[in-house]
């Protein structure tokens, strides 16, 4: 049965900035016990200038900032292709990281506790691991995107089982992206190269794949996807450039574009800048474009409001919805009803 | 490997066309155009929208920074990737071309993707007719504001583009009055870009956008638009920048133009006045049509002749790109494409960063000694590195044929592995000598296989550093 969900953008946190309070594109984000958000920056190139723009920014739902940490490097506690982040049930940070093929994990504060994983296709080995998430054991679970598969660890990063191989059957994967855990203790992949969300037990024993969606409104290269108790998936459709809520049945429920405007810390900015903010908002952010745009992506590209490059999605069993929006860099919050 | 003189040259002639109309080719790819034969492979290159578009999803998954293209080095790179891997090389070198004639700095803009959305405009036009491009050019926000033409207002005209439409873009200085820029600049009055005052300022004072960059849009505005009655080339009326445009279009001084500036690049940095009166008849008879342009001189004994072969260095872009292809890097997101499009620059072609409107000085500009340690340095880089799949095929190709190589067998194989280079008999004797150094180079026993990879490899960057591949 389809549940009717509707949801109203609530509010933007965040905004552009190199270094300190502030996102460079925001891939992924995680919420602890208290309440804290932790944002990961991926940034970009890998420049020497550009470096200190990888890291992790804590701030909350009301965007008070509490600081970062990590920075771009290969060092303990660096990183180079951060993709995702995940706490545990004692409030541990980890973050994984495709260009080092590694886990790093840290304290609540930021500092550095340990790292685990190296590059390869063997068990437990890792190439390109996009996605993290842990059950109520406290393993993780994580998606092995450049070997197409999952592996399931424990927190300290003993290789448990895998599943998944290359191949667009069911049950094989193509660079999957997100992994979400249901309350059921089901496994949610978006299958990225093959546009397409499987759902498997935490055996490997694959359950369903969702239908594809008709003509117009189907899920085009998925990123990252999370689950609510009624088994409703919200999912980052990064190659339409949407957030489309699925219902257990595999029907859409709702196709967000985003509706962002300005975050506090660009107003505060702006009040500090009049001359600036007076252009700002005497400027048409959200034009119709002529001659129209070809793709989406370059529609997004020229309406400031819109999702750009949406990469993970996080709920915070409060109704809240979060969207990092990684060409934006800042999080758009949906309040479901 | 070893070719009959017919097929060698039949072979060398595609070589020379995809060195022109493409970064060069591997061999693989040589003959496979070889069996579809010239006047086909031709007709394949001018219609790159028969060929797949490259498709960038990974890159823009994995490098972030190459999807929303906010920084220079990520504009850079990104057209480096598409370069390397496009299916359609002479949509990447028709692009090109046009880049450096309607030259565009990212250094004044501060919008890196503004000037890559150009980009994007040539790839779309730039075989087409030159009045359509010209129109494109005219509306693409890059070009508005590189050249002023936000700041071109019915009560204060800027010239800078109505000039430069003129004397670098289209008919060339001596065939207009002073008068006629005024003209044209009042034509173009009106034509700019929407949110102009927010954009000049984010462009003039690159502090906070908030959420990033927004693309520019270009907006017509009437009112301000000089709807009085202009005299332009002889002609007179209330003419908008379309007319201006249907009237420079048709100007044989334009052809002629055009014919020039497309021979020096396909051709040679000699001009050939028969050769460009060719062509400039081939632009009146087809409308101006750059397609038909470039199908007429491929095919052409101007174009074909063995006298034109490596007759130009190759650009600084040409070089590292075609390298690349020949190693078959970077087909995967790498976080070091960022050092390619480095490499360029150091040897002097920043692209989407052009010195000045006048775009890059080409020919033997391209070389000093600095430039030359450079170019060498680079291409000695990647295809010293023989993890790269396209050094692997080439080393494949070496066992398949034969499991031992005398030296100057060696030298033979490697020349035509790489894109089927033909030298001079003192680079080949030099060749020789290198090799020789080595004796015999084996792929048997098995414990030979790694010294012999390495020399074969060895004596790849030694090719690469040869005149001949330095040459187009």
């Amino acid at each position: 049965m389809t549940t009717t969900k509707t949801f109203t953008y609530s509010h933007t946190i965040g905004f552009l900035a190199a270094t300190g309070r502030g996102f460079t594109n925001p891939v992924d984000l995680a919420i602890n016990s208290q309440g804290v958000i932790y944002v990961l920056n991926r940034a970009g190139p890998e420049t020497p200038i550009r470096l200190p723009s990888k890291r992790v920014t804590m701030c909350n739902l009301n965007e008070d900032w509490f600081g970062d940490f990590g920075v771009g490097g290969t060092g303990d506690g660096e990183f180079w292709w951060p993709s995702s982040i995940a706490i545990d049930s004692q409030d541990r940070v980890y973050v994984s990281d495709e260009g080092l093929q590694r886990i790093s994990v840290f304290d609540k504060d930021g500092t550095f506790l340990s790292k685990w994983g190296e590059k390869g296709s063997g068990a437990g080995q890792l190439e390109y691991p996009s996605s993290l998430a842990f059950d109520a054991e406290d393993n993780l679970y994580l998606a092995d995107s450049g070997n197409h598969r999952v592996q399931k660890f424990t927190s300290d990063g003993r290789f448990i089982s895998a599943w998944g191989q290359r191949g667009s059957d069911p049950g094989q994967f193509e660079g999957p992206w997100g992994l979400a855990l249901a309350g059921s203790g089901n496994v949610y992949i978006s299958d990225w190269g093959n546009d397409r969300i499987q759902r498997y037990a935490t055996d490997g024993r694959l359950i369903e794949e969702f239908p594809a969606l008709p003509e117009g409104q189907a899920i085009h290269r998925p990123a990252g996807l999370t689950v609510d108790d009624d088994g409703n998936i919200y999912v980052a459709d990064w190659g339409n450039e949407r957030v489309k809520i699925i219902g257990p049945d595999g029907s859409l429920l709702a196709s967000l574009r985003g509706e962002s405007v300005d975050s506090k810390w660009a107003a505060d900015y702006f009040e500090a800048n009049p001359e600036e903010g007076r252009l700002r908002y005497e400027a048409d952010l959200v034009p119709e474009l002529d001659p129209p745009a070809r793709r989406d992506r370059e529609i997004s590209a020229g309406v400031e409001s819109y999702f750009w490059g949406p990469t993970a999605v996080k709920l915070d069993g409060q109704g809240r919805l979060y969207v990092a929006d990684s060409l934006r860099h800042r999080l758009q919050v949906y309040q479901s009803n | 490997m070893e070719k009959d003189r017919k097929e060698t040259t039949e072979l060398g002639l595609i070589g020379h066309l995809m060195r022109r109309a493409g970064f060069g080719a591997t061999l693989q790819e040589l003959e496979a155009y070889q069996a579809k034969g010239y006047e086909a492979t031709v007709e394949e290159l001018i219609h790159p929208e028969d060929a797949p578009e490259w498709n960038d999803d990974l890159v823009r998954r994995y490098q972030p920074d190459q999807n929303s293209i906010m920084y220079f080095e990520s504009a850079q790179a990104y057209w480096m990737y598409r370069m390397i891997n496009s299916k359609r090389p002479l949509e990447e070198k028709i692009a090109l071309f046009w880049h450096g004639l309607f030259a565009t700095a990212y250094g004044k803009l501060n919008h890196a993707k503004g000037v890559v959305n150009q980009t994007d405009t040539f790839r779309r036009h730039g075989l087409g007719t030159f009045h359509d491009i010209l129109t494109e050019l005219s509306k693409d926000p890059a070009m508005i504001f590189w050249l002023d033409n936000k700041d071109n207002h019915k009560d204060a005209p800027n010239e800078n583009y109505g000039r430069e439409l003129l004397e670098l873009f289209s008919m060339g200085i001596g065939n207009y009055t002073e008068a006629d820029v005024k003209s044209c600049a009042r034509a173009f009055t009106g034509w700019t870009i929407a949110n102009q005052d927010y954009m000049s300022v984010r462009a003039a004072r690159d502090s906070i956008w908030p959420s990033g960059r927004i693309d520019w849009q270009f907006e017509y505005k009437p009112e301000d638009h000089d709807e009085t009655e202009k005299e332009f080339l002889g002609r007179t009326g209330n003419f908008n920048g379309e007319d201006v445009i249907d009237i420079v279009a048709m100007r044989p001084a334009t052809s002629w133009f055009i014919a020039g500036k497309l021979y020096a690049y396909f051709v040679s940095d000699t001009s050939n006045e028969e050769a460009t009166a060719f062509l400039a008849e081939e632009y009146r008879k087809s409308g101006g049509d750059i397609r038909s342009m470039l199908r007429a001189l491929f095919l052409s004994d101007y174009f074909k002749s063995e006298d034109v072969w490596y007759a130009k260095i190759k650009s600084p872009t040409e070089l590292v790109v075609g390298t690349a292809r020949l190693a078959g890097s970077y087909q995967t997101p790498q976080w070091d494409i960022t050092n390619l499009a480095s490499d360029a620059n150091f040897m002097g072609q920043e692209i989407l960063n052009p010195p000045t409107v006048e775009g890059w000085h080409t020919g033997t500009e391209w070389v000093d000694t600095g430039t030359l340690v450079e170019r060498v340095n680079s291409t000695a880089l990647v295809i010293g590195d023989a993890l790269q799949p396209g050094v692997r095929d080439m080393i494949q190709r070496l066992k398949d044929r034969q499991d031992t190589y005398q030296p100057d067998e060696l030298v033979d194989a490697c020349l035509l592995l790489s894109g089927g280079l033909e030298v001079s008999h003192g680079t080949h004797q030099r060749l020789v000598e290198f090799a020789a150094n080595w004796g015999e180079v084996s792929f048997t026993p098995e414990d030979a296989v790694a010294c012999s990879e390495q020399r074969v490899v060895e004596l790849l960057q030694v090719v690469l550093a040869t005149r001949e591949y330095q040459m187009a």
